[in-house]
């Protein structure tokens, strides 16, 4: 799983998933034995797209506050992965639409779409590295 | 406090439990492993409602809740927990956003022990866990202790209290209970109580000394320790203890006491109780020793400075310890606490005194120092705090003696408990108490020693008597009473068979470390009397000695017992050896008398009808001693005797005394024709036991064959004894004498 850390991965400058909180996320399970980055992946890919899903039912409905919360939830989680850029536009949507602001949120939900493929991509390939590492 | 909370959390060394609840399933997952690997013991939950589910069954160390979570969010979660039994003091940590203030101070209104705001930075939330569960291990400690001291107090019906002024300088109102302290005196936590509700629960003749005490403590600004006797609004009358050290404020004021009251009033009986085992005799609830001598001196005490004479009546049960023999302990019991009861009877006897009470009470309050008093065992004392003579002293000795005339029923049985008084007077007998018992015994003895069951004064003639001699009495006296007379036992051998025919029993005294020989005690147990209880004792000795040795070797034959002349006067002798003989299942021939031949013929007359009955009986009689009296031939003739003992100074002389070959051959002889048996004593050589034998004597006692014996050895004797020589046939009577006369003129020569 040496690659996690690399920059290439998805063809972007900036990578989607941030080294230092891979590190520290392996830090939590240093010999692998709890198979932790694995769980802690494929329980983020599963909620990622739970949540994904509420949020756009909820942006479909008006449900703003719903968008918020959902917003809330994917702050942390992504952060914890190392999804500093989903992370961060979670945040600021959080904040707008607490604000009030649910026209100025609005654009941020394009580009929040985009990063959900990316990072839901990058995931999914440092899962099938893993798998390949361990087989 | 949660006590059970409190208890699993004593077991330091285990992991921490945690209940972690954040609707980030990622997030959980992730603090899960960050937590455990540092140390706690996880269980994790995605929401609220899941949370309080668990909760309802397992209390962990701490709770983590995520403040915002779909559903009950952390808040609501926490009002719930928070309203469950036994979580109110368990610590919750709130997670919270970075920028999120509103969810902070929400935390703490809803009852959140901390928060911590979400980050990667595990050491951090596990520093701030471990943070929590000390405080919260300390604050249970606290509690716990606090429990712990109000349960002490509870138990100690103790509880504390604070005493203040108020602005006018004035104790009256400031006063305030705690809890335990108010239920000390019987009020609930909620009553209020003043100093006045207090001063109303003590009786008046005890509020005025004690509000004086109060005043010159608060005076003196010294420190409060008192009982105080009070009647609570219960109706109980209770002793209460009250201890208070006064506080002080910056310009060194006495502001207030703060102290403790507790209810004493166990103890203080528990104390009365003490101090009455402490002075007074268990069985008969008399004053004991100690009492007494108290009593006594201060009756001296008041003697001296009124001027008048006080009286020390010893009294002495004249056959206590023969009751408590053939009676039992029981029945000796009954019969003091029955002795004491009449004794209560013959003198003014003051029950309790409290000491201090008598040097207030007036002139004439030495009277309640009278009373009856055991010293131990069957003595009793009587104090006289006042006589005008020697006369109303023998008044009291007189009534006492009365009062024991009649016979004591003990066991079913007349008992006749006479005694002996002795009688002393301050000042011309004694002038210390000491002083007073010791001639109010030589009295006491003088009594016994003339026949007892009377009362005596203490003249110095009493006691011209000499102390050693007055000490060995005394000694002796209490030697029966202490079991220190012991018998040994010396065979009686037939040397034509080289049988043993039966034991003569001789007194010891076992007087410490020292066994004294019966030469050193018997005349004065003669002179004092003494000799009638202790061969009252032989006789029964003997006779369990018997059975003993029925049961052990199949012993048949008789224990002889020395008896004194003046036993075969008594005229309950023949009853003695019954009982005795009865009660141990023996036959009456297994117990042989001996008395002496001075004794037998000191009052002839009196003892024969004895002699007669014994014989009847089956009890034979042995006159020791022989050949020393002056027997009257004729009326050796008619007496019922069996047997004669040869006495050892013709035995020892035989064969150096051509005179003691002649007696001995006499004695054998007048024996023979008078078909009694003859024993010689004090065989102590094989020639002596040859010229003996030669005569026709083979019935011998003596240091050739067993010197006397403690018990226990006579089987042991018995089984290993060779006799010196079985004599297989008698030599001729002239060849030993002839032998005898050799001996004699070797003896001359040199």
């Amino acid at each position: 799983m040496g690659d996690l850390n690399n920059p290439g991965i998805d063809g972007a400058a900036r990578p989607v998933l941030d080294a230092a909180s891979m590190a520290e996320l392996r830090a939590l399970d240093p010999d692998g034995k709890a198979q932790l980055v694995k769980r802690v992946l494929a329980t983020y890919q599963a909620s990622l797209a739970k949540l994904v899903d509420q949020l756009r039912v909820a942006r479909a409905d008006g449900a703003w506050e719903q968008v918020g919360r959902v917003a809330h939830t994917l702050k942390s989680s992504s952060a914890s992965i190392g999804a500093l850029g989903l992370s961060a536009l979670c945040a600021d949507i959080e904040r707008l639409i607490r604000a009030g602001d649910a026209a100025g949120a609005e654009p941020l939900l394009e580009q929040f779409h985009a990063e959900v493929r990316r990072v839901d991509a990058a995931v999914g390939q440092t899962l099938q590295h893993l798998e390949a590492a361990a087989s | 406090m949660t006590l059970h909370h409190g208890v699993s959390l004593e077991a330091t060394d285990r992991r921490p439990t945690v209940l972690l609840v954040d609707d980030d399933e990622v997030n959980l997952l992730m603090t899960a492993a960050a937590l455990r690997d540092r140390g706690f013991d996880i269980t994790s939950c995605t929401g609220g409602e899941e949370a309080l589910t668990r909760l309802a069954s397992w209390t962990p160390d701490v709770v983590v809740l995520d403040a915002i979570m779909p559903g009950l969010d952390g808040f609501e979660t926490c009002v719930a927990l928070r309203n469950m039994p036994g979580f109110d003091n368990v610590p919750v940590l709130m997670l919270t956003g970075l920028d999120d203030e509103a969810s902070i101070n929400r935390a703490y209104q809803v009852g959140a022990t901390d928060f911590f705001v979400k980050a990667t930075q595990w050491s951090l939330l596990a520093g701030r866990l471990r943070y929590l569960l000390r405080a919260s291990r300390t604050r249970q400690e606290l509690e716990r202790s606090k429990a712990k001291l109000a349960r002490a107090q509870d138990l100690a019906r103790m509880g504390s209290f604070d005493w203040w002024q108020d602005d006018n300088r004035s104790f009256v109102n400031g006063l305030e209970l705690s809890e335990e302290g108010l239920r000390v005196f019987g009020y609930g936590p909620d009553d209020r109580v003043n100093l006045r509700d207090m001063l109303r629960m003590i009786a008046p003749t005890d509020r005025e000394p004690l509000v004086r005490l109060a005043r010159q403590i608060l005076y003196q600004v010294s420190v409060i320790a008192t009982d105080v006797p009070m009647t609570l609004p219960d109706g109980r009358f209770r002793i209460i203890h009250v201890e208070a050290e006064p506080e002080f404020d910056e310009h060194g004021h006495c502001c207030a006491y703060t102290g403790i009251v507790q209810d004493v009033t166990d103890r203080r009986i528990a104390e009365d109780r003490i101090r009455h085992l402490a002075n007074y005799d268990a069985l008969t609830n008399l004053p004991n020793r100690r009492q007494l001598i108290w009593r006594a001196e201060r009756a001296l005490e008041f003697g001296r400075r009124l001027g008048h004479q006080v009286a020390l009546l010893l009294i002495d049960l004249d056959r206590f310890k023969v009751i408590n023999d053939t009676l039992g302990h029981a029945a000796g019991d009954e019969l003091l606490m029955e002795v004491a009861f009449r004794l209560r009877g013959c003198v003014r006897h003051c029950e309790q005194l409290f000491e201090g009470v008598i040097e207030t009470a007036g002139s004439r309050s030495h009277r309640t120092l009278e009373a009856v008093g055991r010293l131990g065992g069957d003595e009793f004392v009587a104090l006289l705090p006042e006589v005008a003579d020697e006369a109303d002293a023998q008044r009291v000795a007189t009534r006492i003696l009365e009062a024991l005339r009649e016979p004591v029923v003990v066991a079913g049985q007349d008992c006749f408990a006479t005694a002996s008084v002795g009688i002393a007077l301050f000042p011309r007998d004694g002038n210390t108490v000491a002083d007073l018992l010791r001639n109010s015994d030589v009295a006491m003895y003088a009594v016994k020693s003339q026949g007892r069951n009377d009362a005596l004064v203490y003249t110095p003639r009493l006691a011209g008597r000499g102390r050693e001699k007055l000490a060995l009495e005394s000694a002796l006296h209490k030697a029966i009473e202490r079991d220190e007379l012991v018998l040994y036992y010396q065979p009686k051998v037939d040397v034509a068979n080289g049988k043993m025919v039966g034991v003569e029993a001789l007194m010891r005294w076992r007087r410490g470390d020292l066994l004294i020989q019966p030469a050193d005690f018997i005349p004065v147990a003669e002179e004092t009397g003494l000799i009638v209880p202790m061969s009252e004792w032989a006789l029964r000795q003997a006779a369990k000695q018997a059975r003993i040795w029925a049961d052990a070797f199949g012993f048949a034959d008789s224990i002889a017992v020395n008896m004194p002349n003046r036993m075969f006067e008594r005229t309950d002798l023949i009853e003695q050896i019954s009982s005795a003989v009865r009660e141990e299942g023996i036959p009456h021939s297994m117990i042989q008398l001996e008395i002496t031949e001075t004794g037998l013929m000191k009052d002839l007359q009196r003892v024969i009808p004895s002699l007669h009955r014994l014989t009847e009986i089956g009890v034979q009689i042995a006159v020791d001693d022989f050949g020393t009296g002056y027997s009257s031939l004729a009326y050796l003739t008619s007496l019922p005797i069996a047997e004669v003992k040869i006495d050892r100074s013709f035995v020892r002389d035989l064969g150096v005394l051509p005179q003691s070959l002649a007696v001995v051959t006499a004695i054998i002889a007048l024996a023979k024709s008078l078909d009694l048996k003859v024993v010689a004593e004090g065989v102590e050589n094989q020639r002596q036991q040859d010229v003996l034998y030669g005569e026709g004597c083979s019935l011998m006692q003596g240091f050739l064959f067993s010197k006397p014996m403690p018990p226990e050895d006579v089987q042991a004797w018995m089984e290993s004894v060779s006799l010196p020589r079985k004599v297989v046939a008698a030599p001729s009577a002239a060849k030993v004498r002839a032998d005898a006369g050799e001996v004699v003129d070797v003896g001359r020569r040199s």
